[in-house]
């Protein structure tokens, strides 16, 4: 086994069971109405824990105690969400928002699915009806509409050349938004490291360059959440970017209890405040780990 | 002698270098002497400008003038260069004297200096590009137009470390490194080396932002005549 292997594989265990402990932190406090007053609060934490559990369970790399605790955290998700009907009565609400569809086929891939809302999917999908987002984000529902079965005429090459990473810019005209723009394009063009082969040639150099720069100027400023988005992207590159020495700055910020913190400001002690501040940071590190890991063995070509 | 006076000077001398590249009078070294309050850190001056003392002339084709000469040869003898370099510092110095050296010697017909020991000693492994470009940023004097020898074949043998070197510092905002390194690529887009930036681009960047110390700006000119030659 590797170095970043084992280094990635132990990040992925020990964050993975942080979220697995802390998890009741990220419940709905009251019954959640289609409505949802934030969806900042609980309801997109919700949708990522169940990203990277349903990733966990997909690259099936890890230990059974890790699986088991991915489709634990899986399945509490799903309750969080009343089996679906949340998604059901929010996209019935709001037909053009498209964060049931996301929040759901994390969900469906691990084969928790609702039929109805599946078949309102459907409608709402032939109808187009979707709300205009930036190019980044239309390439998130592309992939959602693919991960869910759901036929279109998508054209990724062309939403990915709608994007800020589709034009390869000059590599310094990047802000700290735009650098998490162009890690969300790879996410979803290649399915969260799935298809590799969905980046284009030039978008593969350009990214092959510039990665290891990105990378020093973001963990020279201590910002963990970005360094480790920058690092499921390493993963999903045709030749995975994995190199030890960027494993093991980002295995050693992480917490003994697997908290990974989201840059270098000192973590509070208050476990309701740790769990919300951190939450997504480690979410990141475990899918981090996850495709690395799985790429090294072999997955994702 | 004082350094933060030896600093001043050499601001000032660079200003008068980068005023006769911008078409304006001659640097005129005995004359920037003249005016220096401590001969001593005008001296330290010349040095630390180094081989960009002589850009009027490979860049305009300005005359050399012998009083020129004498005043650079002075400040050889006033500080003798390092022979036997230790410390990172030293064989930077060492390399920049050599430049200096070497230009005088081929503007006056002179024997040419002796090459330090190989360059890989300063810029250490490419691989390690940050630490890398660093290196190279401060032996920036030595890319000047038409520079040759074994400090300009490496840096042209890694043109990705030396780019990555420079979006890590204008993402830094060290728009001062970032001057000194881009000097340096576009010497290698001069000498026809594939970059994977736009050079021109990239200068269009930085100087609205690198401030208005001279030695910086003389790093700018010096990389605009660069590409306006390619």
């Amino acid at each position: 086994m590797s170095t970043v292997v084992r280094t990635a594989h132990e990040v992925t265990a020990s964050a993975l069971g942080w979220l697995h402990a802390h998890r009741e932190l990220g419940a709905f406090e009251d019954d959640a109405t289609a409505d949802l007053g934030d969806n900042d609060s609980v309801y997109k934490p919700l949708c990522e824990l169940a990203l990277a559990s349903s990733l966990v369970l997909r690259e099936g790399v890890a230990g059974s105690a890790e699986l088991r605790a991915a489709r634990e955290l899986l399945e509490f998700s799903w309750r969080q969400l009343r089996a679906g009907d949340l998604l059901y009565e929010r996209q019935l609400r709001h037909g053009l928002v498209t964060d049931p569809l996301e929040t759901y086929v994390h969900h469906a891939r691990g084969g928790l699915r609702h039929e109805a809302l599946e078949q309102l999917f459907e409608q709402t999908s032939a109808a187009d009806s979707i709300t205009e987002v930036l190019p980044n984000r239309r390439l998130a529902v592309a992939n959602a509409h693919r991960v869910a079965g759901l036929r279109r005429d998508d054209d990724f090459q062309g939403m990915l050349r709608q994007t800020w990473l589709g034009r390869t810019p000059q590599p310094w005209a990047l802000d700290w938004y735009t650098a998490y723009y162009m890690t969300h394009a790879v996410f979803h063009v290649t399915d969260w490291g799935a298809m590799p082969g969905e980046l284009p040639p030039d978008v593969v150099g350009y990214l092959e360059n510039w990665l290891p720069a990105w990378f020093e100027v973001w963990a020279e400023a201590g910002q963990w959440d970005l360094v480790g988005e920058l690092l499921i992207v390493g993963a999903c590159l045709p030749e995975p970017w994995c190199e030890p020495a960027r494993w093991e700055l980002f295995a050693g910020v992480q917490h003994g209890d697997g908290l990974v913190p989201r840059d270098a400001e000192p973590v509070d002690d208050d476990p309701w405040r740790r769990y919300h501040d951190h939450q997504h940071t480690t979410v990141v590190a475990t899918i981090a780990g996850t495709l690395t890991t799985s790429r090294l063995l072999g997955g994702g070509t | 002698m004082d350094a933060s006076s030896c600093a001043r000077d050499a601001a000032h001398l660079a200003g008068r270098v980068l005023g006769a590249l911008r078409g304006g009078s001659d640097a005129d070294l005995a004359d920037f002497l003249d005016s220096c309050a401590d001969p001593a850190a005008g001296l330290g001056a010349v040095r630390l400008v180094g081989a960009d003392v002589f850009l009027p002339h490979l860049v305009l084709n300005r005359p050399l003038d012998a009083r020129d000469v004498d005043v650079v040869v002075a400040s050889f003898e006033f500080l003798s260069s390092v022979t036997a370099p230790v410390t990172t510092e030293q064989r930077v110095l060492a390399w920049h004297d050599w430049s200096t050296a070497r230009l005088l010697a081929g503007l006056t017909g002179d024997v040419p200096a002796a090459t330090p020991e190989d360059p890989t000693a300063v810029l250490g492994p490419a691989e390690d590009w940050q630490r890398w470009s660093v290196a190279v940023a401060q032996l920036s004097s030595l890319a000047h137009p038409g520079a040759t020898g074994p400090v300009v074949d490496v840096v042209a043998a890694q043109p990705l470390a030396l780019c990555r070197g420079v979006v890590r510092t204008v993402l830094r905002r060290d728009f001062a490194t970032a001057s000194r390194l881009t000097r340096w690529l576009c010497l290698l887009h001069a000498a026809g080396v594939r970059l994977p930036v736009d050079p021109v681009l990239l200068l269009g960047h930085i100087e609205p932002r690198v401030g208005a110390e001279p030695r910086r700006l003389l790093d700018l000119a010096v990389a605009r005549h660069l590409v306006g030659a390619a």
